[in-house]
């Protein structure tokens, strides 16, 4: 089973980052859960949360040892960075957090410039799919392909076609940036 | 293939499924999504949804629309339902049937709004004033919620009972895919106020609170004898077996699994009604059972009282302890149930009963 | 030969109000005005709590006893989920505008579709009469014992005019029981909520000044003269919010 954190700032997007991981891992047939901070951490604070996915029963749906973690910005990367597990991987919005970091040495870390990205292939809402299809990638559970039609499901479910070009083009930058 | 989807969404929507005819309630967080989509869900379907001024009120109309025999529902968390008690405890009193659900928040008065199952002793033991219980519904995911949800109204209707269905914060925000039920359309209840003096009861006068007292206790009888409710697994040959119900009693039965794996016999009770408390649960156990741990989101161990309650009547000739690990708020991991086992195991937690 | 004397319909046992008190009058022309409307097999009343709750004890209609202060919010569920069955509430002072004012003024604020009639008799009946918001200046109750301080209590306040002044209600009047014209002015009122109701204008509220003998320590009579001179001048009686088409008209 794979644990995965999400965190940013509240409108980084980092929920959605969230969900379509475990929407892509549903649709591929697993189990998932998704569980985010709540009430007056979504206003104007920080915003996180725990996907899980498997094959397996997943019996505790909330945090334990993440896998993976996303830091959307300086203060998330200093509240979870120590939480990784052994040998985990740290993806990091290097648009904000920039600078030397105190890396654990079991830890692998990319740094990946989600917002520049965004707007270098003129998406600038994007980064939040750049950053999932990055995740994606890095755990290497699912092709590219999956991960795209995991998404424009989830988002023609929630009656949001119209943004599947962009979000496609978002996805393939993010798979392709690290 | 399921979607994923939010819990408080999904009971929502199931809520619709189980031909909840009127909504009426107050926003409060962990709670508030069922209140926004039933806003729109069930005008949608010709149905009625109230934002009422106060939970007061809102449990007050849920009150009227029960009467008129109509599947009314409610939901709030903690200090929402503190509110209701009065409106709960007359509903109970009247015999009419509706479902509060209590999507549970952790802490004391405003408290806090992390996931919790703080709640328990209110909503197991009745909640308002007066000598009655409500039939509490505790499930683990949200498919197991979604399934529920119509049972909820069919034992509230059966017996004339209020149905708390008593979910976590967690739960309620959390996503997960799941199957949603089928639509069902429940008929009016005869027993229903229809304007033309069908209810002859009335109120605080002429009452004869012994022949009730004797109905209700027949009534009580009846709901413990025949709807019990739990899941449970390695009990036969289990020296310890735990007790967790809702979101921890699913992350318990994950740590069972390891410790079983690392050969530790132990076993799992998960209630799914706590009240009627699972007594025929804990008689499936392993007579030489060593002990009871009960797994809770909660600061002093309420549910720990229930098992040792029931270990008393099932094991007459011997005390079998009652150990409490408690949590305090949220979801407590496998390692924590892991590592209090291991206390116990080496007395460095001492039993609560 | 004694002649027959006529019983609405809807009313089957004696009620226990105490002697010369207004519930049992104006039941009576809520029992007739119903008869009227030919809504005895389509009426429910959600009932307060206090001497209202005598109400249910002679009716031959469906009732239910509400939480005290939370009728207009029960007859809410009730007129939502059976829009067309007559919904009353019968409510006192004290549990209408007391421990019940942010229910009832917030059906009013909804416009809800319910008839409301609340018996104002300047204090609490049931329990022995204590004071209750509409106690008028320097009344004297069990928890006014020296007269009703309104600097330290606050002064009685006008509930239909509340309620016609600020919010889109259908219909708000005031009525008493001290004389025959009185009597057939406020059945009228009566008729007139009910109609609003059946009609789907919304929320109607009659208010009846209403005697106490027993705590107000008067006989009968007195206790008439004593709302002719002392609470009307306070709480006048009449319409403060006529319904639509009567205006037109």
């Amino acid at each position: 089973m794979r644990e995965i954190l999400y965190a940013g700032f509240g409108g980084q997007g980092v929920l959605t980052s969230g969900l379509v991981m475990s929407q892509v891992a549903v649709f591929k047939g697993q189990k998932a859960t998704w569980m985010p901070s709540y009430g007056s951490a979504m206003r104007g604070g920080t915003a996180n949360c725990t996907v899980k996915y498997g094959n397996d029963t997943i019996y505790n749906p909330g945090q334990e040892e993440p896998d993976l973690l996303l830091a959307m910005n300086g203060p998330s990367y200093q509240a979870f960075a120590g939480m990784v597990k052994l040998g985990g991987i740290i993806v990091i919005n290097s648009d904000i957090i920039s600078g030397e970091l105190d890396v654990r040495e079991d830890i692998t870390l990319h740094r990946v410039a989600c917002s520049t990205l965004a707007n270098e292939i003129d998406q600038p809402r994007g980064a939040n799919i750049i950053m999932a299809a990055a995740v994606i990638k890095l755990l290497n559970d699912f092709s590219l392909e999956d991960g795209i039609h995991g998404m424009n499901d989830m988002f023609e479910k929630k009656g949001k076609q119209k943004f599947e070009a962009g979000n496609t083009k978002s996805f393939e930058c993010g798979y392709n940036a690290v | 293939m399921a979607d994923m989807i939010k819990g408080n969404v999904a009971i929502a929507e199931a809520a619709v499924r189980a031909g909840v005819q009127f909504y009426a309630g107050y926003p409060i967080t962990p709670s508030t999504e069922i209140m926004e989509y039933l806003s729109g869900r069930l005008p949608e379907l010709g149905r009625s949804f109230v934002q009422a001024e106060s939970e007061v009120s809102g449990i007050n109309m849920v009150m009227g629309a029960a009467a008129c025999g109509f599947r009314a529902l409610t939901a709030s968390s903690g200090p929402g339902i503190s509110l209701k008690q009065e409106g709960i405890s007359c509903i109970s009193d009247e015999e009419l049937a509706c479902v509060v659900i209590n999507v549970v928040r952790y802490g004391n008065g405003l408290g806090t709004l992390y996931s919790s199952q703080c709640d328990y002793f209110r909503e197991t033991r009745g909640g308002g004033n007066g000598d009655y219980r409500c039939i509490v519904l505790t499930p683990e995911s949200i498919q197991e919620a979604v399934d529920l949800m119509a049972p909820a109204f069919e034992l509230a209707e059966k017996y004339r009972i209020v149905t708390v269905f008593m979910t976590e914060g967690a739960l309620g925000q959390m996503m997960e895919p799941c199957v949603l039920p089928d639509f069902i359309e429940p008929e009016r209840h005869s027993w229903a106020l229809n304007g033309k003096y069908t209810y002859k009861k009335i109120g605080i006068f002429d009452r004869n609170s012994m022949t009730e007292a004797v109905a209700l206790n027949e009534k009580h009888a009846l709901i413990k004898e025949n709807e019990q409710r739990w899941e449970s697994g390695h009990v036969e040959d289990a020296d310890y077996v735990f007790v967790a119900y809702g979101l921890p009693g699913r992350s318990v039965k994950g740590a069972v699994k390891e410790l079983r794996k690392e050969g530790h016999k132990v076993g799992f009770i998960r209630p799914i009604t706590t009240w009627p408390f699972p007594e025929n649960g804990f008689k499936e156990v392993n007579q030489n059972v060593k002990g009871f741990i009960t797994v809770e989101a909660s600061a002093t161990g309420q549910l720990v009282d229930d098992v040792a309650l029931t270990a008393k009547r099932v094991f007459r000739e011997r005390n079998v302890p009652a150990w409490s690990l408690c949590c305090v708020y949220g979801v407590p991991s496998l390692k924590f149930t892991k590592d209090g086992f291991a206390r116990i195991m080496n007395n460095e937690l001492k039993e609560a009963y | 030969m004694a002649k027959e004397r006529k019983v609405p319909a809807l009313i089957d046992n004696p009620m226990s109000f105490c002697a010369g008190c207004g519930h049992g009058i104006v039941i009576r022309l809520v029992a007739e005005c119903i008869e009227e409307l030919n809504q005895q097999d389509n009426i429910i009343f959600p009932i307060g709590v206090g001497c209202s709750s005598l109400l249910g004890g002679g009716m031959v209609a469906d009732r239910l006893h509400c939480p005290h202060g939370r009728a207009a919010s029960v007859a809410t569920g009730m007129k939502r989920v059976t829009p067309d069955t007559t919904i009353i509430t019968y409510q006192g002072d004290g549990d209408a505008y007391n421990i019940g004012i942010s229910e009832s003024l917030n059906a009013a604020y909804r416009n809800e579709n319910i008839t409301v009639i609340t018996i104002n008799n300047t204090n609490f009946g049931m329990t022995g009469g204590q004071m209750s918001w509409t106690s008028l200046p320097d009344q004297k109750t069990t928890t006014s014992p020296k007269g009703r301080d309104s600097g330290a209590t606050g002064l009685p306040f006008r509930f239909p005019e509340m309620v016609a002044g600020q919010f889109d209600v259908a219909y708000a009047a005031r009525g008493t029981v001290t004389s025959p014209k009185n009597v057939n002015k406020l059945k009228k009122y009566i008729k007139n909520g009910l109609e609003a109701q059946i009609n789907g204008e919304g929320y109607s509220i009659i208010e009846v000044l209403s005697p106490c003998p027993t705590n107000w320590g008067l006989n009968p009579v007195k206790a008439m003269e004593q709302i002719e001179e002392q609470l009307i001048p306070y709480y006048p009686l009449g319409v403060f919010k006529n319904r639509k088409e009567k205006q037109d008209a």
